[in-house]
């Protein structure tokens, strides 16, 4: 009886948890970073200089150093939209062309102001000799 | 010490050399470079935090069916051991992430699952701590071992269901694992190796939670014979006698 008491109230806790977190629209706040797409589609519906987080792969031969960080522009990684950004500050160790980044900023017309960059790395392992012509650090 | 004690203890000092040495040993990533080799301890650690509170589940749903105290002390065992190994994988995955992410700690899916994981069960411990009676304790916390549980799961797979700044799974994966093959040896070794440790470790713990029932079993025994004193003794066994009477007619 003793146990009853304890799974049922239990059991659907964790079913009303887990309902929530799977289809309670909860998405807008679990999302730990937009999409450019994402980005720009909600450039005209929230101006406010909002801060988000903005990510995607980094365009090869876009990168351009500027007087206080670097400029580049980041294209989404399933949906193809590109973002201008203007990254104030040094770039990671790992930032290079072709690899994932999560910038941190606001839109300032249609230029992403970023001030704080996260290298976003795959699940791939490889050594460097069985990646021909590939980039190296 | 058994003699298995001693093969266990050999065993597992000599995975732990051959790990270190497949570590440094396997080539060095061709982004990362030698960062990387932080892999081969993120991982395991991380891994035995999910194999640890798997042994706690087990022993949780034993307890419940046989009621038999090893399977309480399995579990109970486990997941100390487990908290440990959670922690380790938190810390090392902050090292690894600061000079690859930029980072020592962002509220990605995957680190606050973790995190979550890490505090489910130091509440585990501290139902533990909270609950004196030795059977009430026992299934108080065989029910969070099996809830509990819930949580290793929605780590798991929190890379795949939330947009996340960790990657997702390397070797978990249907299909081939895509890390070089030399590298996943060294991983394997690793993970081996730290299971070694792991076993060590929940053995020495659940022993000393054996030793720790007795103990407790030999200080709360009433009517235990009292040493040494002639004087006393009749007095005590007048005392047990009446609590037993006392016990009988409650």
């Amino acid at each position: 009886m003793r146990a009853r008491a304890f799974v049922v109230p239990g059991v659907g806790l964790a079913a009303v948890l887990a309902g929530t977190l799977m289809f309670g629209n909860l998405n807008d706040n679990l999302v730990y970073y937009l999409t450019p797409d994402e980005a720009v589609s909600g450039r005209a519906a929230a101006s406010n200089g909002e801060r988000f987080r903005l990510g995607g792969l980094v365009e090869a031969g876009s990168v351009v150093p500027t007087a206080d960080g670097v400029r580049f522009t980041v294209v989404g990684e399933s949906d193809g939209g590109t973002v201008q950004v203007e990254h104030s500050g040094a770039p990671n160790q790992l930032f290079q062309e072709g690899i994932g980044v999560v910038v941190e900023g606001r839109w300032r017309a249609d230029v992403f102001v970023s001030d704080t960059m996260i290298v976003k790395h795959d699940e791939e392992y490889r050594a460097p000799a069985t990646e021909a012509g590939g980039t190296t650090s | 010490m058994t003699r298995i004690d001693r093969y266990l203890g050999a065993a597992t000092g000599a995975l732990v050399l051959a790990g270190l040495a497949a570590a440094v040993s396997a080539p060095p990533d061709r982004l990362q470079g030698e960062l990387q080799r932080l892999m081969y301890v993120h991982v395991p650690a991380a891994w035995l935090a999910y194999l640890s509170f798997g042994l706690t589940l087990v022993g949780s749903v034993a307890w419940l069916r046989s009621r038999q105290e090893r399977w309480d002390r399995l579990a109970a065992s486990s997941a100390e051991v487990g908290v440990f190994f959670t922690g380790l994988a938190i810390a090392l995955g902050a090292i690894w992430g600061k000079p690859v992410w930029g980072v020592w700690w962002t509220w990605d899916p995957r680190l606050v699952t973790t995190a979550v994981l890490l505090f489910v069960y130091l509440g585990y411990l501290a139902l533990r701590r909270a609950t004196v009676d030795a059977t009430r304790r026992a299934r108080n916390s065989a029910l969070f071992g099996v809830v509990g549980f819930v949580q290793v799961p929605v780590v798991h797979f929190s890379v795949l269901w939330w947009r996340s700044l960790h990657q997702p799974p390397t070797v978990l994966r249907p299909g081939d694992p895509t890390i070089d093959h030399v590298m996943l040896a060294a991983l394997v070794v690793n993970v081996v190796a730290f299971s070694a440790v792991f076993t060590v470790f929940l053995r020495m713990r659940m022993r000393l939670a054996r030793d720790e029932a007795e103990l407790a079993a030999a200080t709360e025994a009433p009517g235990r014979p009292v040493a040494g004193s002639a004087v006393t003794a009749p007095a005590a066994q007048v005392a047990a006698v009446t609590r037993q009477m006392d016990q009988r007619e409650g």
